[in-house]
């Protein structure tokens, strides 16, 4: 896998649907524009909606990556609203 | 002529003031009734001075108590 | 200030929102809001103001509460009656949200302490939960002479009304109605009756426009009435007119000292 460096991360395989986003979203917020946040979540529901909820708000989805045992780790680029 | 009275059509036969206004629409107390008409709070001095015409947008605007109690 | 995992969870639905976000729920956290009156529009305006984590709520109310305010004042409980009803308002909030911090006023407002209760904590934002005109009509002077943001309302029967004043944004209270109605002249919901709801109702749009302001997103009630019949489930927004020569915020202001007016011989005991 490339070696995307992140500003910061944030771990959300412990909390479930809307806590996901909400921490995801209170990490990005914390960041300068430009940055990019690395956020390990669980596969299903949290990949399906976090993402795209991300990129609702205006930021980028740089990068995912399959760790192979229901894990991932999304790389979003915080965009200026 | 047609006039629009706290956002619905009233229709007179003739020229009105204020007033008239008041009491075709059977408003009590209308010592307590802010008037206005278009972008103009009339005076209540002036209720029976000035007319109304048509297509003119007049709005009642009432005392309202009420909330602590 | 970061935010507890209780806090996260607790204001998620607000966080999530982009027009809140983590900043919005912030700044609600550090507003200062004043609700004079803990009645039928006071209470519900506190309840949701309290759990919309507003930091700061004052409130101001000098009675007790009365079983007969139960049927509307939700704030207040069956075991309540008796109590100051500042002391249950902060005991509900209390109960509802320990972010907030409730400051109590037991005491009427007049000339001589609106000032002071504004100033204690300089609120941002002022709730008009009065149920009378010199009440009205002082907090209007009091907002305009101290530049204050403040929500007007009023309710009776099956009719609401609420107005949002922000200094050099539109016209005041008394720009539209002037002076106070002679005591005893225009019926309170005391004498005239209101159906429970309407508090609710009015009282949450009131909610609204402060956390609104404090936000400072979306359009405020700022020369506009909003007017609610619930009988024909109707509402209108009455776009106001700026008042150059009002007495109280017009060019030559003459109104430069806050008026205590006579209240309705009902009201008496509250003066
Ligand atoms: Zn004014």
């Amino acid at each position: 896998m490339s070696a995307i460096k992140a500003n910061s991360y944030v771990d959300i395989t412990d909390v479930l649907c809307p806590i996901t986003f909400v921490k995801a979203k209170v990490a990005i917020e914390e960041l300068e524009d430009g940055q990019i946040l690395e956020i390990k979540m669980n596969g299903g529901e949290p990949l399906n909606n976090v993402p795209r909820s991300l990129k609702d708000e205006g930021h980028k989805v740089v990068q995912v990556e399959d760790h192979g045992n229901g894990t991932y780790t999304v790389f979003v680029k915080k965009g200026d609203l | 002529m047609k006039i629009i009275v706290n956002g619905n059509e009233v229709v007179l036969d003739k020229e009105v003031v204020v007033k008239e206004l008041l009491d075709k629409q059977k408003v009590s107390m209308q010592q307590y009734v802010t008037v206005q008409v278009y972008d103009d709070i009339i005076s209540r001095d002036d209720f029976e001075k000035i007319a109304l015409k048509e297509g003119d947008s007049v709005e009642f605007l009432y005392f309202m108590g009420g909330g602590a109690q | 200030m970061s935010f507890t995992n209780d806090q996260l969870e607790r204001y998620s639905r607000h966080i999530i929102l982009k027009e809140v976000g983590v900043k919005g729920q912030k700044k609600l956290l550090k507003s200062k809001v004043l609700i004079i009156g803990t009645g039928g529009l006071g209470a519900p305006a506190a309840m949701f103001l309290a759990a919309a984590g507003v930091g700061t709520i004052g409130l101001v109310d000098s009675d007790n509460v009365e079983l007969s305010n139960l049927q509307r004042q939700i704030i207040h409980l069956t075991k309540d009656v008796g109590k100051p009803k500042v002391v249950s308002g902060q005991e509900t909030i209390n109960e509802m949200n320990p972010d907030v911090n409730v400051v109590t006023y037991q005491e009427w407002v007049s000339s001589a302490n609106i000032i002071g209760i504004i100033k204690d904590q300089d609120y941002d934002f002022i709730i008009d939960g009065t149920d009378n005109f010199p009440a009205k009509f002082l907090i209007n002077d009091a907002c305009v002479l101290t530049e204050k943001p403040f929500s007007h309302a009023g309710i009776i029967r099956f009719h609401g009304q609420t107005m949002t004043y922000v200094p050099g944004q539109g016209p005041c209270y008394r720009c539209i109605f002037k002076n106070p109605p002679p005591p005893d002249a225009v019926p309170t919901c005391k004498q005239a009756g209101v159906l429970g709801v309407m508090g609710g109702i009015i009282g949450t749009i009131q909610a609204t426009e402060a956390i609104k302001y404090v936000l400072g997103i979306g359009e405020l009630l700022t020369g506009q009435l909003l007017t609610y019949d619930a009988l024909d489930m109707d509402f209108r927004k009455i776009k106001l007119p700026l008042v150059k020569d009002c007495p109280v915020c017009g060019e030559s202001a003459k109104i430069k000292e806050l008026i205590d007016y006579e209240g309705a011989v009902c009201e008496l005991k509250q003066n």
